[in-house]
């Protein structure tokens, strides 16, 4: 860690970190695709919260590649993937809930945490 | 992991509790976690996610009963053991040494 | 040491806390890893220079000129950043509007993630379990403790930050403010309202 001096600060924080990286693969999911979420158990760190696990979503948006949070955590370099925000309803999240049936939930998931839904 | 800060859709933690013109510290103890923190983002100590891990791997009991900047002094801790700024021995010799100190200091 | 009982049963800070944190500071300051001053600017920053009036003075700009709305939601980073508005928590930001068919909410469910660089530090019940676990299952129960009903008509769409894009919400602009400047309409949108837990301040000068 640098020794920052206090004329140093706001310019630092001020200053965006780079999540994205240069796409070497082209992504494996388009647009408007449906997909389920892996029930992935990493006993280290991850961002695929448990309750996606297993539940079919549709891919809303492709970010583009980021760095991958489950290595980088443990000082395991970037291995940047494809990252896609996956739209979801509350009642594929949740079942049979006392919400309204149009609601969504909308989650930042990397390629990894996802499989195509096969017909 | 499948840590206790996975929250998302549990049952249990009741109403949610806001407060009316909420300051940004609500004393002096957050202000000084909250500095260790930012100084380590704003240094490049290491990548966010070591930071996010470094309170998910909190005793879950505390996680739950604890206020926020809490997480944060873990996190402190957790990052400078992890990163070699100082080991967990140091860092009980100078919370005693402190003790000591203040000790004589009121009586 | 300044004590704050909350109603959810926190009691704060623990015993331990202080004398912990003092101590951490003091051995990073002895070993020439981090200056004092930098430290209590770090604070300053946070406290009193990075706030909600930042984005509020976004969204007015967004509620008057279509135009700038437009390049808001096409390219929030690129546009944030003419403004001096990127940095820390703000690497990655997508703006989200407010319509007459859809009300968005923004939450970080696996821990605080909150666009700093836009709205300054997060409020404290945005970074509890209450509000994390909730939101998801039962936005409109969440919603309506924050006095907040949305028309069951529309559809409610809930943004968990589990990457490195933040969500910021566009409120819709509050009726009988056609002539109102954009210092004054910024003074209407509260900080929740582009969180999404409320709406933004209703004009008390509009018309009944």
């Amino acid at each position: 860690m640098r020794l920052l001096q206090a004329n140093e600060v706001y310019d630092a924080i001020r200053t965006p970190t780079n999540f994205t990286r240069e796409e070497t693969e082209p992504p494996r999911f388009t647009v408007g695709q449906e997909v389920v979420v892996r029930n992935l158990n990493p006993r280290g760190h991850t961002r695929l919260p448990r309750y996606a696990k297993g539940r079919v979503g549709v891919i809303e948006r492709h970010h583009g590649c980021f760095v991958f949070p489950d290595t980088m955590a443990h000082g395991k370099g970037p291995h940047p993937q494809h990252l896609y925000n996956v739209r979801f309803t509350l009642t594929e999240l949740f079942g049979d809930h006392d919400g309204n049936a149009a609601d969504t939930v909308y989650i930042d998931m990397w390629e990894s945490y996802l499989d195509p839904v096969t017909s | 992991m499948n840590g206790i800060h996975d929250v998302g859709g549990e049952h249990g933690f009741g109403a949610v509790t806001t407060e009316a013109n909420e300051p940004v510290f609500h004393g002096q103890w957050e202000r000084d976690v909250f500095s260790v923190i930012g100084i380590y983002f704003a240094a490049g100590l290491c990548p966010l996610d070591e930071f996010r891990h470094s309170i998910e791997v909190m005793d879950p009991a505390e996680y739950l009963s604890t206020p926020y900047y809490v997480h944060w002094l873990r996190a402190a801790e957790n990052l400078a053991f992890w990163n070699g700024l100082f080991t967990p021995e140091e860092l009980q010799a100078r919370i005693e040494e402190i003790e000591a100190h203040e000790k004589r200091e009121s009586a | 040491m300044d004590q704050i009982t909350r109603s959810d049963g926190y009691t704060q800070p623990p015993p331990y806390v202080a004398l912990r944190i003092k101590a951490i500071q003091s051995l990073l300051v002895e070993k020439g890893l981090v200056a004092q001053d930098a430290l209590d600017e770090v604070v300053d920053i946070y406290e009193n220079r990075i706030g909600p009036k930042d984005g509020a003075a976004v969204i007015a700009r967004a509620w008057v000129e279509p135009e700038f709305k437009a390049r808001l939601l096409e390219d929030g980073i690129g546009t944030l950043a003419e403004l001096g508005m990127t940095g820390f928590e703000g690497a990655h930001v997508l703006f989200v509007e407010n319509t007459d068919q859809v009300h968005n909410v923004v939450v970080c469910t696996l821990c605080s993630c909150y666009p700093w660089a836009v709205l300054g530090l997060p409020p404290a019940w945005y970074k509890a379990p209450q509000y994390r676990s909730r939101v998801v299952l039962e936005p409109r129960k969440v919603l309506a403790e924050f006095g907040t009903t949305v028309p069951s008509e529309k559809e409610i769409r809930v943004w968990d930050s589990t990457a490195e894009i933040r969500y910021i919400v566009i409120p819709q602009r509050p009726s009988g403010t056609e002539g109102l400047s954009v210092d004054q309409l910024a003074e209407l949108v509260n900080r929740d309202s582009m969180i999404g837990t409320r709406f933004a301040t209703p004009y008390e000068g509009a018309a009944a």
